[in-house]
């Protein structure tokens, strides 16, 4: 373990990765402060560059991302109220009165410091956590393994917005049988691909992520101006940036109660920063007393203080399945898993042993990543602000030139870019008619393996669906995937009177 | 009675499960599947079942639900405007191998940012001109990716 952390470490103190995670905590921030774009969709444009690179870096860029993304998503909240990333959405609550009181520059501090202090906590408990579950999920046969992917697809289902149960359903499904096409490799047979040489491969996951999240996103924009509030000239008053000792005091609780909180719940897969930051919210609420309990909504540093740590917290946490079960813990994970998968890694508890250098590697530039986030961003702040002045014609123009362009300079073929925009046009379809587009890329990701482990069973069992109970641990594993899916299709079910919900949160699970 | 996205949602995906399920029984079962449990096609079919079952669940709750109130739509210019996005991008995807990488990509970004209602001739250069050139000198130069100059020249 020592020896993993020694090499993760000076993977992530080297000057390329150093350099790795500053270009993702940037890219990522700028990307995080568009509305409308999330860390998917910085995550998928990064796709492209890090195929060129090492899996190590690669990986230490994409998490540089993320955290960057989740970070800018805070600074379009506080300063004109227009959350980038659905799990900065809480943030606004308190960091945007803060913002109009003249006092956007503190928000944004105490933001930068929640951030690092969550994720870097978080980073602590990943590093404890993570080598115990590696350990323990060795013992995992290719039963438990079919289970736990059960799981992981039901989770995201049940975890979706109220009214959406059927639908994150639906959206899992149809990424699970998109990962059908081309030819089986168990036994060489073509499926789906209707006679046509280019699919015989399968679609690619960069191509899916690229055109569901990127490509659909942008024109989302186009199609829905009146819906999606046009960026605006950030505020001009910044005012200090320094906390008192006093606040420091107030805030350093919440801060520690948050990281806890998001940390936990970024591991529970389909959970991830959003649930986490409205729960930290809700929390603290609850747990203020007399004249701290009105400031919540009025501009309260701990209303601030604790969404801002339990989404870096979760993201954090969100890392936990993913490298140790291989299982992703959000959407935002499961494209990263397709990354690694591409990379020709195979995360889970192998991953540790086999590629120490990589497992080890993301844990630490976690830590680089909180340093570079809070002493990179912070001084930057009035000058990262200004580029939420960027014009929306020209953005959208750009983001769909490097979404065409990222798929096409892997594959050189065009053909991947019809399919992309046939892939736009059912994405924006879908979003239309509220479909969540996270359950798809996670089912399309998982899709594979879910058949190759279900195979393996049933070869070990001789045929017989028995394996499913024979082992105590499948069964626990099978009951809570049961338990995950009749939970909430009781309450769809009690539900059916009641009027359809109408507003639904973004899919940035 | 008012047809609700939700209920759209749900025959749109009942009519995939079932087209996917025709297509799931067609599979053909290679020689060295025969007699074992799971062939090829095992799963899409049950994949196809469940996906029939879900959508049929779904659309009898649309029906049992409350019809929701209908919602905006969006105005007839978003959606033009998105159309000829998708065209653009086609025509792009059409225009690349003939023409090559620098042409093609300088009038796709100059009729996007024109679509997308940019007119002015500094803006409409700024953000094109330099975009394509150092997007290509990254690529080709400092990345070693080789781009076809384009077959109607070469």
């Amino acid at each position: 373990m020592i020896e993993g952390m020694l090499t993760g470490l000076s993977a992530a103190l080297s000057w390329q990765g150093i350099l790795y995670v500053m270009m993702g905590c940037l890219v990522g921030t700028f990307i995080g402060m568009l509305p409308g774009l999330g860390p998917i969709t910085a995550i998928a444009l990064m796709i492209p560059v890090t195929y060129s690179i090492d899996p190590s870096y690669g990986m230490i860029l994409m998490a540089g991302v993320y955290y960057g993304a989740i970070f800018g998503g805070s600074t379009s909240s506080i300063l004109i109220n227009a959350p980038g990333v659905a799990g900065t959405v809480a943030t606004s609550f308190d960091g945007y009165p803060l913002a109009r009181k003249g006092q956007a520059g503190k928000a944004l501090a105490l933001a930068a410091y929640a951030s690092f202090s969550g994720g870097t906590l978080a980073a602590v408990f990943l590093m404890v956590a993570a080598p115990l579950l590696a350990k323990v999920s060795l013992s995992f046969w290719s039963a438990d393994y079919f289970a736990l992917m059960v799981m992981g697809l039901t989770a995201i289902a049940a975890f979706s917005n109220r009214g959406q149960f059927l639908k994150a359903v639906m959206m899992t499904l149809l990424g699970i049988m998109l990962a059908t096409v081309g030819i089986d490799p168990s036994s060489g047979a073509e499926r789906f691909t209707f006679g046509s040489s280019d699919l015989l491969d399968g679609i690619s996951f960069l191509l899916v992520a690229m055109s569901i999240f990127a490509l659909s996103e942008a024109l989302s924009g186009v199609l829905r101006p009146d819906q999606k509030k046009d960026v605006a000239a950030p505020s001009s008053k910044m005012g200090d940036l320094r906390l008192s000792r006093e606040e420091i005091k107030d805030v350093a609780p919440v801060i520690g109660r948050s990281s806890i909180l998001g940390f936990l719940i970024g591991i529970l897969p389909g959970a991830g920063a959003t649930i986490a930051s409205f729960l930290a919210y809700a929390t603290e609420r609850n747990l203020a007393r007399g004249e701290k309990k009105k400031q919540f909504g009025q501009g309260s540093l701990r209303g601030l203080a604790a969404p801002e740590t339990a989404n870096n917290a979760a993201c954090t946490g969100s890392f936990v399945p993913l490298l140790t079960l291989g299982i992703p813990g959000s959407g935002t994970t499961a494209v990263m898993l397709g990354a690694l998968i591409a990379y020709g890694l195979q995360p889970g508890p192998l991953l540790m042993h086999d590629n120490p250098d990589v497992f080890w590697a993301v844990i630490m530039s976690m830590y680089v990543g909180n340093v570079v986030l809070l002493f990179l961003n912070l001084p930057m702040i009035p000058y990262i602000a200004k580029t939420l002045a960027l014009p929306k014609p020209l953005l959208t123009v750009l983001i769909l030139f490097f979404s065409l362009i990222g798929v096409y300079l892997v594959s050189f073929n065009t053909f991947d870019l019809y399919l992309m925009v046939g892939f736009a046009v059912l994405s924006l379809i879908l979003r239309q008619l509220n479909f969540p587009m996270a359950p798809l890329i996670l089912g399309f990701i998982l899709g594979g393996m879910l058949e190759s482990n279900f195979r393996r069973a049933m070869m070990i069992a001789d045929g017989s669906i028995a394996f499913l109970w024979e082992r105590p641990l499948t069964l626990c594993i099978t009951l809570v995937s049961l338990a995950l899916l009749l939970v909430p299709l009781m309450d769809f079910l009690r539900g059916l009177k009641r009027p359809a919900p109408e507003a639904e949160l973004s899919d940035n699970l | 009675m008012s047809v609700s996205k939700d209920r759209i949602g749900a025959f749109l995906f009942l009519v995939f499960s079932c087209a996917y399920g025709i297509y799931a029984w067609q599979i053909p079962l290679l020689p060295t599947e025969l007699g074992i449990s799971v062939s090829a096609s095992t799963l899409p079919k049950i994949y196809a079942v469940v996906g029939v079952v879900v959508s049929l669940l779904a659309l009898a709750g649309s029906f049992l639900q409350q019809a929701t109130r209908p919602q905006g739509s969006s105005g007839a210019l978003a959606l033009g405007r998105t159309a000829l996005l998708l065209v653009l991008m086609v025509l792009y995807a059409l225009m690349l191998d003939p023409f090559g990488f620098l042409l093609a990509t300088e009038v796709f970004l100059l009729a996007g940012y024109l679509l997308m209602g940019e007119y002015r001739p500094k803006v409409l250069f700024w953000a094109s001109v330099p975009v394509v050139v150092v997007f290509w000198l990254i690529m080709t130069r400092v990345l070693g990716i080789y781009l076809a100059p384009g077959t109607l020249w070469s």
